[in-house]
């Protein structure tokens, strides 16, 4: 009876362990090329380069000499029209953080996040004191929006297959409509299948 | 004396705030105010997407992948067919069609309305 109970015991350990999946973790900053497709190291270098092209191109410099303030940054809508479903949000964090933590410029919330502020706002007004409500109109505004596009290219035949990937972000001046940066992220890939 | 006093500074406040909304700003365009309305008005829907990716993608054509989908809409159409030979005979042989099936349909037949054989 035993022996049974320890062949059993040993066969489901066999089993369990001979099927179990296997998770190593790995450095973000290496991840493998699995498919092709847009990862984690496309998003990464595109952050790299857009950071170093906005923070050190002398559109800040100008508008600091005439205003004699930082400027104030919106981000606005990035638009996806290659073939991958892309998430703009993984790079477009990074290039806020560095705002932040560069301090050059300032950065105003947006969208749904703002959407939120203001209904807290609206909701101070009936329910915190007096001494700590926040009143509305006093938002600080932006001076320039930040919008941007995916594109791509394919050509594949057979197995071989080129991808182009081109990020462009835009920073244009939201009273007077003059784009004072362009910046431009291209990836290109061989893929063999 | 009193009240007319008091009604001519709140005409006078009344103009002033007036005034101030319809001053211009140096070399600003006289019809801002009918932009300006109509920006408000359509705001909300215009805002939507502020920090959000808007997803327009395209299918891109790809050889290998195309072959791939082609390749696995065969697998798929051959298990339909099997399915459907299996639920009510091959439509597709003139020897074993609808009405000489042995799983042909015949109402009030046995179970379910199916019949098995003659």
């Amino acid at each position: 009876m035993k022996s049974i109970f320890l062949y059993a015991t040993a066969a489901i350990l066999l089993v369990t362990t001979a099927c179990s999946r296997k998770v190593t973790r790995i450095d973000p900053v290496d991840t493998p090329d699995i498919s092709g497709k847009w990862n984690n190291t496309d998003s990464r270098l595109t952050a790299e380069e857009l950071t170093s092209q906005i923070l050190t191109e002398k559109w800040i410099g100008d508008y600091v000499q005439a205003k004699g303030k930082k400027p104030v940054v919106i981000v606005g809508m990035v638009t996806n029209k290659s073939h991958e479903h892309i998430e703009a949000e993984t790079f477009m964090k990074d290039l806020e953080r560095s705002f932040i933590t560069s301090s050059k410029i300032g950065l105003v919330q947006s969208g749904k996040k703002r959407e939120e502020l203001r209904a807290e706002k609206a909701d101070q007004q009936t329910n915190a004191s007096v001494s700590t409500m926040k009143k509305f109109g006093l938002e600080n505004g932006a001076d320039f929006i930040l919008q941007g596009s995916i594109n791509s290219i394919v050509d594949a035949y057979k197995r071989k297959k080129t991808v182009t990937y081109q990020v462009n972000l835009e920073l244009t001046n939201i009273e007077t409509n003059e784009v004072v940066w362009i910046g431009e992220k291209k990836i290109a890939k061989n893929v063999k299948n | 004396m009193k009240k007319i006093l008091l009604s001519f500074f709140v005409a006078l406040a009344g103009f002033a705030a007036h005034a101030q909304e319809t001053t211009l700003a140096p070399d600003q365009n006289p019809r801002y105010a009918e932009s300006r309305d109509r920006y408000i008005k359509a705001q909300d829907q215009l805002l939507v997407n502020m920090n959000t990716t808007v997803q327009q993608t395209y299918k891109a054509y790809d050889w290998y992948e195309a072959k791939q989908e082609r390749k696995l809409q065969r697998y798929n159409d051959r298990r339909e067919r099997r399915l459907l030979r299996a639920q009510y005979g091959n439509f597709y042989s003139p020897y074993d069609n609808n009405y000489y099936s042995p799983y042909r349909y015949a109402p009030g037949f046995r179970r379910n309305g199916w019949r098995r054989g003659w």
